[in-house]
C-alpha cells in the first residue's frame, strides 16, 4: 500500500517537472522547444507515403469508389433569365406551352437541391481527398496493403495510449493553473503590474492548452493585431478557436455564463480582467448587449473584445452570413481569418452529431491541429453604409483571405428554416418574365381571333 | 472496423445500376444522399424533403415532392401515391434525370426522351387521370406565377387558358367554348415534339480526379 502512494508520489513529482521546465517556463515566454515541428514534419513524410499507397493500391482497383471534393453535380452557371430565354429559344413557334416546358428549368433546379444543397454541406464535415490514417475519416477507403493496416494499427496505438493521456493531463494541467493563476491575480489591487501579471497568465495557460492539443498555428501579418479597445472578429469553426487566438495576445471573451467547471472558470477569469458575459435572460434583449459591449469598447484601455458573428460552428470550407448586431456597436473592427489544415485532424464541431465531451477527446486523439491565422487590416464602417452591408464586406475580406467560399446563407438555417420572404424573390422574378413575353403573347392571340372573325 | 474490411459494393447497388443505368459511384452517392435526407432510416418520407432550405425557394416544389412519390414514376404499369419510398425507388425517379450517354441507338434515344417527357407530364397532370386537364393547368401556372402576389389569380388564370386555347386549336377545336377534355400523353409529346429535353433535363457528376499528393502548404 505504502509502495503504490511513494510510485504514484515518484510520477506525480517527475510529471510536474516536466511540465514547469519543458512545457510552462517556454510557454511564460513564448518560446517553443520545436518538438511540435519535428513531429509534424514526420507526420507529414508518414502520411505522404500512405497517399501513394492508397494510389497504388486504387490502380489495381479501379473499382473502388474515389472520395469526392465539394461539390457533386455540375451546376449550369446561368441565372435564371439566361436559361429561360434558351428554354424559350429552343421551343417551336406554335402552341402555348411555355408552361409545360418551363416547368423543366424548375424541374431540373429542384432536383439539384434534392442531390446536393449548399447549406447542408456546410453541416458537414469535409471529406478528405486521401486518407490521414484516421479511422474516423475512412468512409471510402477499404483494405489495401499489410503496410498500411499495420501503420494505421501503430497510429491507433500512439494516437490512444501516448498521446492522449498525455494530452489530457496538460489540458488540465493548464485549465487548473488558469483557474488558480487568475484567482490570485485577482486579489492584487489595480494597477498595471496587475494587467500585465493576468496577461502573463493568460497566455501560459492557453500555450499551454494548445500544447496540449498538438496545435501549431501560424500567425501572418502581426502588424495588423487587435488593439485595444477595438473588436476582433473571425470564422467561427470549433469552440477552439478562442484557443487558437488567445495564444498571440489577450482578448476580453463575449459569452453567456455556464455554470458547472465552465462556469467556475468564468468566474477566475473576469476576476483577473474584464470579461463580458451575459446571463441567459439578458442576451435575449439585444440593446443591453449592444449596450454592454459599447460600454467595454468606449474605455480604450480594455481588452479588444472577441466575437464570432456567424453565431456557429461553420466545417470551415466557407463563411456563412455575419449578423449584424456586431457591427452595430461602432469602433475598429479587427477581422481574422481562420483556416484549419484538414490532413492533421478535423477541427469542425457538428453540434448536433458530438456532444463537448466526445469531440474534446476526438481532437486529443487526432494527431495534430494545424492552424493558419491572418490577421487583417482594420476596417471601419463607411458613410452611407449600414451594419449589414458592413458586414457582408468584413466576410468577403475574412473569405478572400483565408480561400473560403463566401456564403449569403445564414448559419442559424442549421437549425431553423427558410425565411418566406426569400422564397418569395425567384417567384417574382419568374413572374416578371412570363408577363413581359405574356403581354406581346396576348395581344397577338387577339388580333388573329379578331382576323378569323 | 471499416479500415480492415474489404467491403465491395452491396449486390443490390450492381442491380440497380443496370436498372437505373448510374454508374456504382454515383450510386453510392445518392445512397449516402438518402441516408442523409431520411437521417438515417430506410424510406423517405415528404416531410424529409422539407428540410432542403434551396429547394423551398422553387415555385413548383410541392409538384417535384410529388412526383418522387407518384407511383407512375416507378414504373409505367404502376398507379396511385406512396408515402414513404425506399431508396431504389428514389433511383428510379433520379434517373429519369440522367445525361445522355453518347453511345446510344436511336431506339434508346427514344425512349429516354418518352420517359424523360412522361415525367413531366406526369408532373403537371396532379389529379392522375392521365390527361392535363384546364384545371391541372390552371394548378400549374398559378404554382409559378401567382403565389408570390406579383401576378394575381385572376392573371395567372387568363394565361392559363389563353394558352390552353392554343393547344385547343392545334387539335382543331377553333370555339373557345367547345369542350376541350385535356392534353393527352401522345398530344403532349407532339406539343413537345421540337423541344430538346435531353440537354435541358439532366444532372451532370461531376468527375473527381485520383487523390493530389499530401503536402505541407
Amino acid at each position: 500500500m505504502e509502495n503504490l502512494w511513494y510510485v504514484a508520489g515518484t510520477i506525480f513529482q517527475l510529471w510536474m517537472s516536466v511540465v514547469v521546465f519543458f512545457i510552462m517556463l517556454p510557454a511564460m515566454f513564448g518560446l517553443s522547444l520545436g518538438v511540435t515541428e519535428v513531429y509534424i514534419q514526420v507526420l507529414v513524410k508518414i502520411l505522404e507515403w500512405a497517399t501513394l499507397r492508397i494510389q497504388r493500391g486504387q490502380q489495381e482497383q479501379p473499382s473502388a469508389p474515389i472520395p469526392l471534393h465539394t461539390g457533386i453535380i455540375e451546376r449550369v452557371g446561368g441565372s435564371m433569365e439566361e436559361e429561360m430565354w434558351q428554354l424559350r429559344c429552343s421551343r417551336p413557334e406554335a402552341a402555348g406551352a411555355f408552361c409545360l416546358s418551363d416547368g423543366v428549368y424548375f424541374c431540373k433546379k429542384g432536383l439539384e437541391s434534392i442531390v446536393e444543397d449548399q447549406v447542408t454541406q456546410r453541416f458537414s464535415s469535409e471529406e478528405l481527398a486521401s486518407w490521414n490514417l484516421l479511422t474516423r475519416t475512412n468512409q471510402n477507403f477499404y483494405y489495401i496493403s499489410l503496410r498500411l493496416t499495420i501503420i494505421w494499427g501503430l497510429g491507433v496505438f500512439v494516437r490512444y495510449c501516448v498521446l492522449l493521456p498525455f494530452r489530457i493531463a496538460l489540458a488540465s494541467t493548464g485549465i487548473s493553473w488558469l483557474v488558480i493563476g487568475t484567482c490570485v491575480v485577482g486579489f492584487l489591487p489595480e494597477s498595471s503590474a496587475k494587467n500585465w501579471l493576468s496577461e502573463l497568465v493568460h497566455l501560459t495557460c492557453y500555450r499551454i492548452c494548445a500544447r496540449g492539443l498538438s496545435a501549431t498555428i501560424h500567425y501572418h501579418n502581426k502588424e495588423n493585431r487587435p488593439q485595444k479597445g477595438g473588436i476582433c472578429v473571425a470564422n467561427h469553426t470549433t469552440p477552439i478557436d478562442v484557443v487558437i487566438l488567445a495564444n498571440d495576445g489577450c482578448y476580453a471573451m463575449v459569452g453567456q455564463t455556464h455554470g458547472g467547471l465552465l462556469g467556475i472558470l468564468q468566474k477566475s477569469m473576469v476576476r483577473s480582467c474584464p470579461h463580458v458575459w451575459f446571463e441567459r435572460s439578458e442576451m435575449k434583449d439585444r440593446n443591453t448587449v449592444t449596450r454592454r459591449l459599447r460600454h467595454h469598447v468606449a474605455a480604450k484601455t480594455k481588452l479588444p473584445i472577441l466575437i464570432f458573428p456567424e453565431g456557429t460552428c461553420v466545417n470551415n470550407t466557407s463563411v456563412m452570413m455575419f449578423k449584424k448586431g456586431s457591427f452595430e456597436i461602432g469602433g475598429t473592427i479587427y477581422p481574422v481569418a481562420i483556416k484549419y489544415d484538414r490532413r492533421f485532424g478535423d477541427a469542425f464541431w457538428n453540434s448536433s452529431k458530438y456532444n463537448m465531451v466526445s469531440y474534446l477527446l476526438r481532437m486529443m486523439t487526432s494527431w495534430a491541429i494545424v492552424v493558419n491565422v491572418w490577421y487583417l487590416p482594420p476596417m471601419t464602417i463607411q458613410d452611407g453604409e449600414d451594419a449589414a452591408q458592413f458586414a457582408n464586406r468584413v466576410k468577403s475580406v475574412i473569405a478572400h483571405q483565408g480561400g473560403l467560399l463566401d456564403l449569403a446563407w445564414d448559419g442559424g438555417l442549421k437549425r431553423c428554416k427558410v425565411k418566406d420572404s426569400l422564397k418569395e424573390e425567384q417567384q417574382k422574378m419568374y413572374s416578371n418574365i412570363i408577363v413581359g413575353q405574356n403581354h406581346i403573347r396576348n395581344t397577338k392571340t387577339c388580333s388573329e381571333t379578331r382576323e378569323d372573325q | 472496423m471499416g479500415a480492415l474490411k474489404s467491403t465491395p459494393a452491396p449486390i443490390e447497388h450492381h442491380d440497380l445500376s443496370e436498372k437505373t443505368g448510374f454508374s456504382l459511384r454515383q450510386i453510392r452517392v445518392l445512397h449516402k444522399r438518402f441516408k442523409q435526407l431520411s437521417e438515417g432510416d430506410d424510406v423517405l418520407r415528404r416531410e424529409d424533403f422539407l428540410g432542403i432550405s434551396s429547394l423551398k425557394y422553387n415555385p413548383i416544389r410541392k409538384e417535384i415532392i410529388e412526383a418522387f412519390f407518384n407511383r407512375r414514376n416507378f414504373s409505367p404499369s404502376c398507379e396511385g401515391r406512396a408515402n414513404e419510398i425506399d431508396f431504389e425507388e428514389f433511383l428510379v425517379v433520379m434517373s429519369h434525370f440522367k445525361p445522355p450517354c453518347s453511345k446510344m441507338t436511336d431506339e434508346q434515344r427514344k425512349n429516354i426522351r418518352r420517359e424523360k417527357l412522361k415525367f413531366i407530364f406526369n408532373m403537371h397532370d396532379s389529379d392522375g387521370d392521365g390527361l392535363i386537364t384546364l384545371e391541372d393547368y390552371r394548378h400549374v401556372v398559378e404554382e409559378l406565377l401567382s403565389r408570390s402576389g406579383a401576378l394575381g389569380k385572376e392573371t395567372s388564370r387568363a394565361i392559363a387558358d389563353a394558352a390552353m386555347f392554343e393547344v385547343a386549336r392545334t387539335v382543331g377545336h377553333r370555339d373557345p367554348d367547345e369542350f376541350y377534355e385535356g392534353i393527352t400523353f401522345e398530344h403532349f409529346l407532339k406539343l413537345l415534339s421540337n423541344f430538346d429535353i435531353e440537354s435541358r433535363m439532366n444532372i451532370r457528376f461531376l468527375k473527381t480526379d485520383v487523390i493530389p499528393g499530401c503536402r505541407l502548404g
